[in-house]
């Protein structure tokens, strides 16, 4: 029996897997969460930002990983629009543009943010290390004009924005290493202030420069996405998310436990 | 002359970019936002190189008829249609961001989602106590993840509620990543980082030359 329970056929748990997805993302439930001190500093830092501030969103992600970091693109979005803090968008994943612009335009509707005087979106330009260190010179020397097409210079809220100098933080949503790139780059040449917004694969990545500064704060994955939801009192994917994730962790751990303890008793069984 | 002229440009920017880190001089600062602005116009041949590099892979899948080369006729396929709708019109055409909306997106998700489903039926076969530093990594797995999600400590707060500790497997999670993984992790970026010096020395002096080919 414990030899049969070790080789489960492995449909049954793909079964049980959709099975755990579809029931809580049909059935939403609201669990409690306590908000941890990454999200709580990123949120904090933007919060005592003064209106008329400027932050850059890096969306560098792609389409595959988009479940975790969108979410937080939407708290953070919405938090900025409220605030009256400008958001400059950019991307280095060359597949991520239309994503993003379109994602912008959805949060700025919904909180009544102006494109080209409360955000704007400058789309992607390749050679990631290079951008980043471009845009520390010049910003529309990397960029020259917006996704859109509209040179730099007759964007309102670019008028006096030059380089790093004039932005007040950089939000890097990330699915890979570019947010130690943003780190390494823009963090240690130019003093830009950087923080992130990460999936759950790196977020152990993430302490050694919290801890030394280097990260104002960061959200780490659906986690961090429904402690910024929940800090703003405003419920969304990300908690819709974290549920479903909560019951994936759940049989994960109880399918480990259970082929553990058949292990158990297989091997004792033997000696 | 195929050599040298390749290792001569790489000691001379090496070396120049090297300094330009060490002066504030408005020349030395001019230079180095020069070649930044020669990085930029230089990185696009990349794409190029990328192109042509996986066209030529392809083709070779499909003259030698090797296994499943049928797939390497629907990359041409997908590029042949992407590359004539989406060089003319734009990458905001309706067109375009349909085929991108309802092709390439949901085909993206498809593809990371079934790792859930891999990843547990992994998990079940593989994730055994066979030895101490397993057993250790599966105890730290299993807290960090019922820390990870809100259901941990709800079960904490239940289970093990005679524990002098509320929210424990948050707590005893962010403790994980506080400590031992901020150590971890920290000798790891020191010791990549004293590596990306050694080798970015050893390429600057033309002592490595493989990024050249030719294999020496």
């Amino acid at each position: 029996m414990f030899e049969k329970l070790m080789n489960i056929d492995r449909r049954i748990i793909f079964v049980l897997v959709a099975v755990v997805v579809i029931i809580p993302t049909l059935i939403p439930i609201r669990l409690p969460t306590r908000v941890a001190e990454p999200t709580q500093k990123l949120y904090d830092y933007i919060d005592e930002l003064p209106p008329g501030s400027t932050i850059i969103m890096a969306f560098d992600y792609g389409p595959s990983s988009l479940a975790e970091p969108e979410p937080m693109a939407k708290a953070v979005l919405q938090h900025c629009f409220n605030k009256d803090v400008r958001v400059i968008g950019i991307t280095l994943y060359a597949n991520m543009p239309t994503l993003a612009d379109k994602l912008m335009q959805k949060i700025a509707t919904e909180n009544g943010a102006v494109y080209g005087e409360d955000y704007t979106f400058l789309g992607y330009r390749p050679g990631a290390l290079q951008v980043i260190l471009g845009m520390g010179t010049n910003i529309a020397g990397v960029f020259e004009t917006d996704y859109h097409g509209t040179a730099i210079a007759e964007i309102p809220m670019m008028e006096n924005i030059t380089n790093y100098d004039q932005i007040d933080l950089l939000l890097d949503l990330a699915a890979g290493s570019s947010t130690e790139a943003w780190i390494i780059y823009a963090n240690t040449r130019y003093n830009l202030k950087i923080a992130a917004g990460v999936t759950g694969v790196i977020i152990a990545q993430m302490y050694p420069y919290l801890q030394t500064n280097q990260l104002v704060g960061f959200m780490p994955g659906y986690l961090g996405a429904t402690e910024y939801e929940k800090l703003l009192n405003a419920p969304g994917d990300g908690t819709i998310g974290l549920n479903t994730a909560s019951f994936v962790h759940l049989l994960i751990i109880g399918l480990v436990a259970l082929g553990n303890i058949a292990f158990f008793i297989q091997r004792r069984r033997e000696e | 002359m195929k050599r040298q002229v390749p290792l001569a440009l790489c000691f001379l920017f090496g070396i120049v970019m090297i300094l330009t880190q060490f002066s504030p001089h408005s020349y030395s600062q001019g230079v180095y936002r020069e070649v930044i602005n020669w990085n930029l116009i230089i990185n696009p041949f990349a794409l190029i190189l990328a192109v042509a590099t996986l066209i030529q892979t392809h083709m070779t899948r499909i003259q030698r008829r090797t296994e499943h080369w049928q797939y390497s006729l629907v990359v041409f396929l997908g590029m042949a249609v992407m590359v004539l709708i989406g060089i003319p019109l734009g990458p905001q055409n309706s067109y375009v961001e349909w085929l991108y909306n309802n092709l390439q997106v949901p085909m993206d998700a498809t593809m990371f989602s079934l790792l859930a489903f891999f990843i547990a039926s992994a998990a079940y076969r593989a994730f055994r106590a066979r030895t101490f530093e397993a057993t250790l990594l599966l105890i730290t797995a299993l807290i960090v993840m019922m820390g990870n999600v809100p259901v941990g400590d709800l079960i904490w707060n239940s289970v093990l509620s005679w524990l002098p500790m509320e929210d424990g497997a948050s707590k005893v999670r962010q403790w994980i990543l506080d400590i031992p993984n901020l150590a971890s992790r920290r000798g790891i970026i020191l010791g990549v980082s004293l590596g990306v010096i050694s080798q970015s020395i050893r390429i600057i002096l033309g002592i490595e030359r493989s990024y050249l080919g030719g294999g020496d």
